[in-house]
């Protein structure tokens, strides 16, 4: 089988498209080739720390220039870079044709200057980016905070461009070195954006701080020599369960790891969602949204919905009938925001083939030809097979209270989408504690912000080395020394500490 | 009389009674012309499809819903068959629940025995509810369990158990080419079986029916290698596990408190398990040394209790007319090369008999001298494009999902699609002399080739995972 295209090496502003090795990509079928990294490995990291000093040569406005002109020029129809990406995106990923065009739609945007601000000062802070914020201690001592940049590698998430161009963004703003690894079923849209940015900035500190390339996840004449704290710093990890643990064997002190591990999330429709008929129909909008939104392949997506409607016979005609209005306004959703999916799960059809033979405790809407489907339990709990539930198909589970559903929150629940807001506001103190991160308006689940915290974590603050620098006036701050000569006084304890 | 006529009680007894249709004999039911066997089968599949139709109510539904009202052609059933699913498709809430009046009145539906009358009053647990169903019923439910946290539950029944047995029987100790000799049809001889005594799961109920039927009746030649049963309710505990574990709410996993209460005869039973092995390899090097005798086990089975036999400077233990029966794929486990000549080097043994069947079908396929399995003469096998399920042609050589209709499967439908890669060269006369159509040796899980890690908790695995249970409840402070 011959290469369907070709993933090159970039580095710090050069492109390398040497030492070619073949890959599989996980959708199958196609194959794609990427230099051999086991031949470059040495040339990632940099070769001294030293090196990021040029990056704090550059003042927060060229920051915003540079990244303002990389937004205008990753416009799809004139930016071959993103067209290629594109194309290897099409073989490679299991998400259709316009879904993935639109993806490359929202990156300008991102990249806009009142964006890029918003994100900088609500996430980090700009006076810590860009100087030394001075603070006062009760004990006298003046503090300055300075938020560093460090040696960051990526291993972003595939599904769809958007996770590789926020990944560029956070580190630029943090003024980071950055090594991205780049994913197999989005090989191309990292390198895409590093690309623009050597086309609008050659030469320029950001794009020499800038490493995308390929290599397997697991092969170890890399990791073994790249993972390591004299090379870098912190490792960002998205995905699955399997990567991420794989990643945590490099973890060790001075190398850091910071997980965007994979999710589940879940959504809660109150009572009052049947209050009329246009009220239903609303909700069930919003829902098909949020199941609809990249075919359900992201980790914000709903996938068991809780229905507040009761468990007696009234409850559960009600679930069927919103069941039946969620279905309708699913496969009626525009082609940029959802299709049937183009690589339906077989295990997961032959489970709701099953589900629809036990009539008794399921009630299924649609999915005879794959296209997605409804499953309304009947009764107060999720189906078994909720863990897979993908490509389209969700489960509705009529509860008569809320305790069924805090039972079902866990560590691994990100996104909670709510109807109505009163009920979001009822619940927002308690399903924290069981590990919901993220509570939003049903509708916006996968309509996601980049200037907020995610997965409870706030990854840009994490991505940078908080410095502090002391200022201490022996004639303000009591010195040790002092407390040393005087062992009968009652801070005599603490020297010893 | 003409032709229609003569023939119809012909297909009923080949349907219902293959047994006496083939004269007991293997070289008859491997010897039937093609064309013949076909005209049989179709016929077949037809009644079965219109008696099923009317008694399973599941198989109703689908087929209603599909608008087949009739199968005339082999791949007119395709539509109709179920996937392994189909036998999990109950709440598992249910069972954690103990309502297990729901549990009987799901089953009732993908059988075509009559549950209606069951009473589960005050059952407890699960073993306690097939118990039941074994008491009031003609039904014999054996089960396995998965990674949805859910057991399959497969409604066979006694007439089918008491048949399997005779098949058994004829399939092993026959040679093809020979007709049977009084021996064969009713042999005595010892039993090895390296595993649990008993138990609700697929393989164990298989214990029960060798006991009497291969021993002549002397139970006191049946010779397992751990004397207690496995719980099918901690099989379950197994299986939630994993799915939990799976879904991060390890956490929020309840322990049934009548399972919990039995903690420690469990802790008990796993402490006593080292003893019994030594006890069963003194057994065999003592007091069986040199007998014939009938042994089963999966690959990874078979490997372990040769290697520990080996262990022990035990070789060449049973006699050479020993029938020795093995299958079951590799199913997650990584044998050394020559893991056979192991196995071999400590039976004594030089032919071992492979088998190749799921839990869904009446029977096994075994393996011809060339390797290949033939399918029995009552099952019809289909090759289905493994995404589509739409049949591949029945010419040829052809790779794909195996799917097979089993005409002879009374007690539930046997319409059922496999996880399985197989290929048929459905043009090949194989030389080893059987006319039948047959699986090429190399048969692999879809689920293992595409790299999914696959934890389904298989035959090949009980023990583990029964272990796995017993330690999560050590655990626990109950």
């Amino acid at each position: 089988m011959s290469a369907a295209f070709t993933v090159p090496l970039f580095l710090r502003g050069e492109v390398i498209t040497d030492d070619l090795v073949s890959f599989g990509t996980r959708a199958g079928g196609s194959e794609f080739q990427a230099p051999d990294m086991s031949k470059y490995v040495e040339r990632l990291p940099l070769a001294s720390p030293m090196q990021m000093s040029d990056l704090y040569d550059v003042g927060f406005e060229e920051i915003l220039d540079v990244l303002e002109a990389v937004g205008d020029a990753l416009v799809f129809e004139t930016n071959t870079h993103l067209q290629e990406a594109y194309e290897a995106a099409l073989l490679a990923n299991p998400l259709p044709a316009a879904m993935l065009k639109n993806s490359y739609r929202i990156l300008q945007p991102l990249f806009a200057r009142a964006n890029v601000l918003e994100v900088a000062d609500s996430q980090v802070g700009l006076d810590y980016l860009n100087g030394w914020v001075p603070q006062r201690l009760a004990d006298g001592r003046e503090l300055r905070v300075r938020a560093f940049g460090s040696r960051v590698l990526h291993i972003p998430a595939g599904n769809g461009g958007l996770v590789s161009a926020v990944t560029i963004l956070r580190s630029v703003i943090a003024r980071c070195d950055t090594i991205i690894k780049a994913p197999s079923n989005d090989p191309l849209t990292a390198i895409a954006i590093a690309r623009t940015l050597a086309d609008v900035a050659p030469d320029h500190p950001i794009t020499k701080h800038l490493v995308v390339g390929y290599w397997k996840g697991g092969d170890l004449s890399v990791e073994e020599n790249l993972y390591q704290p004299q090379h870098i710093e912190k490792i960002v990890a998205w995905g699955g369960l399997a990567s991420v643990k794989h990643v945590t064997r490099y973890i060790q002190p001075g190398l850091e790891l910071i997980a965007l591990d994979p999710k589940r999330s879940a959504t809660i429709i109150g009572a009052e969602a049947f209050e009329d008929e246009a009220t239903m129909r609303d909700v069930a909008g919003r829902a098909a949204v949020d199941i609809g939104v990249a075919n359900q392949e992201g980790c914000a997506n709903a996938r068991v919905i809780y229905v507040m409607s009761g468990t007696d016979a009234a409850g559960i005609a009600n679930a069927n009938r919103l069941g039946e209005m969620i279905y309708q306004a699913l496969i009626a959703l525009p082609e940029f925001i959802s299709t049937p999916p183009l690589h339906p799960s077989r295990e997961l059809f032959e489970h709701l083939e099953a589900s629809r033979m036990a009539d008794d405790w399921y009630h299924v809407i649609g999915g005879e030809h794959r296209e997605g489907a409804i499953v309304v339990s009947q009764f107060d709990s999720a189906v078994d097979y909720s863990a897979m539930l993908s490509g389209r198909v969700a489960n509705i589970v009529p509860v008569d209270t809320l305790d069924k559903v805090t039972a079902a929150v866990n560590a691994y629940t990100q996104t909670i989408g709510i109807y109505p807001e009163s009920l979001k506001r009822q619940l927002r103190d308690q399903l924290p504690l069981f590990g919901a991160q993220r509570l939003t308006t049903l509708g916006y689940a996968c309509n996601v912000a980049i200037a907020m915290p995610q997965d409870a974590i706030e990854p840009i603050r994490r991505m940078c080395k908080w410095i502090v620098d002391e200022e201490c006036d022996p004639a303000v701050v009591i010195p040790l020394w002092r407390l040393g000569a005087a062992p009968t006084g009652p801070d005599a304890d603490l020297a010893q500490v | 009389m003409s032709l229609t006529e003569q023939s119809a009680p012909s297909v009923k007894d080949f349907m219902d009674d293959p047994i006496g249709f083939f004269g007991e004999s293997l070289t008859q039911m491997h010897s039937i012309p093609r064309t013949e066997l076909e005209a049989l089968q179709r016929k077949a599949m037809s009644i079965r499809f219109q008696q099923h139709r009317d008694s399973i109510e599941m198989l109703r539904k689908l087929a209603d819903r599909l608008g087949i009202t009739e199968v005339n052609d082999l791949n007119d059933v395709v539509p109709l068959f179920f996937s392994h699913t189909a036998f999990k498709s109950y709440p598992a809430a249910l069972i954690d629940n103990k309502r297990f009046d729901l549990m009987t009145k799901w089953l009732d539906k993908l059988t075509s025995h009559d549950l209606s009358g069951v009473d589960t009053r005050g059952c407890n647990g699960i073993d306690e509810w097939i118990d039941r169903l074994d008491e009031q019923t003609p039904l014999e439910v054996i089960t396995s369990s998965g990674t949805t946290g859910t057991l399959s539950i497969l409604p066979k029944d006694k007439h089918g158990a008491r048949e399997g047995m005779v098949l058994w029987k004829i399939c092993l100790f026959q040679t093809f080419g020979v007709e049977p000799t009084a021996e064969q049809l009713n042999p005595a001889v010892e039993v090895i079986w390296p595993n649990y005594a008993s138990g609700k799961l697929g393989h164990l109920r298989i214990a029960n029916m060798i006991k009497g039927g291969f021993t002549g009746g002397d139970e006191s030649k049946f010779h397992a290698l751990y004397s207690d049963s496995i719980d099918t309710d901690l099989m379950f505990l197994a299986s939630k596990m994993r799915a939990a574990a799976s879904r991060g709410e390890l956490d929020r996993l309840v322990i049934d408190p009548v399972l919990a209460a039995r903690k420690d005869e469990f802790i008990a039973m796993q402490m006593r398990q080292p003893e019994e092995l030594d006890v069963f390899f003194t057994e065999i090097s003592e007091k069986l040394r040199g007998k014939r005798v009938f042994m089963i086990g999966t690959y990874n089975l078979m490997y372990d209790v040769a290697k520990a036999g080996l262990e022990r400077g035990i070789t060449g233990v049973f006699a050479e007319d020993s029938v020795i029966l093995t299958g079951g794929g590799a199913k997650g486990f990584v044998l050394p090369d020559g893991y056979m000549d192991i196995i071999r080097d400590f039976l004594g043994v030089d032919r071992i008999q492979e088998g190749y069947g799921f839990s869904e079908q009446s029977a096994f396929h075994f393996a011809c001298t060339e390797g290949r399995y033939h399918v029995q003469p009552w099952v019809i096998p289909f090759v289905l494009d493994p995404e589509t399920s739409q049949p591949l042609p029945r010419t040829g050589r052809q790779t794909g999902r195996a799917a097979v209709y089993d005409v002879l499967l009374k007690a539930h439908w046997g319409g059922v699609i496999s996880g399985d890669e197989v290929t048929i060269d459905w043009d090949l006369v194989c030389p080893c002399g059987q006319t039948s159509v047959a699986f090429e040796h190399d048969i692999i899980r879809y689920s293992e080739k595409q790299g999914v890690e696959d934890d389904r908790i298989t035959c090949a695995a009980t023990h583990e995972v029964h272990n796995e249970a017993v330690n999560f409840m050590k655990e626990f402070e109950s």
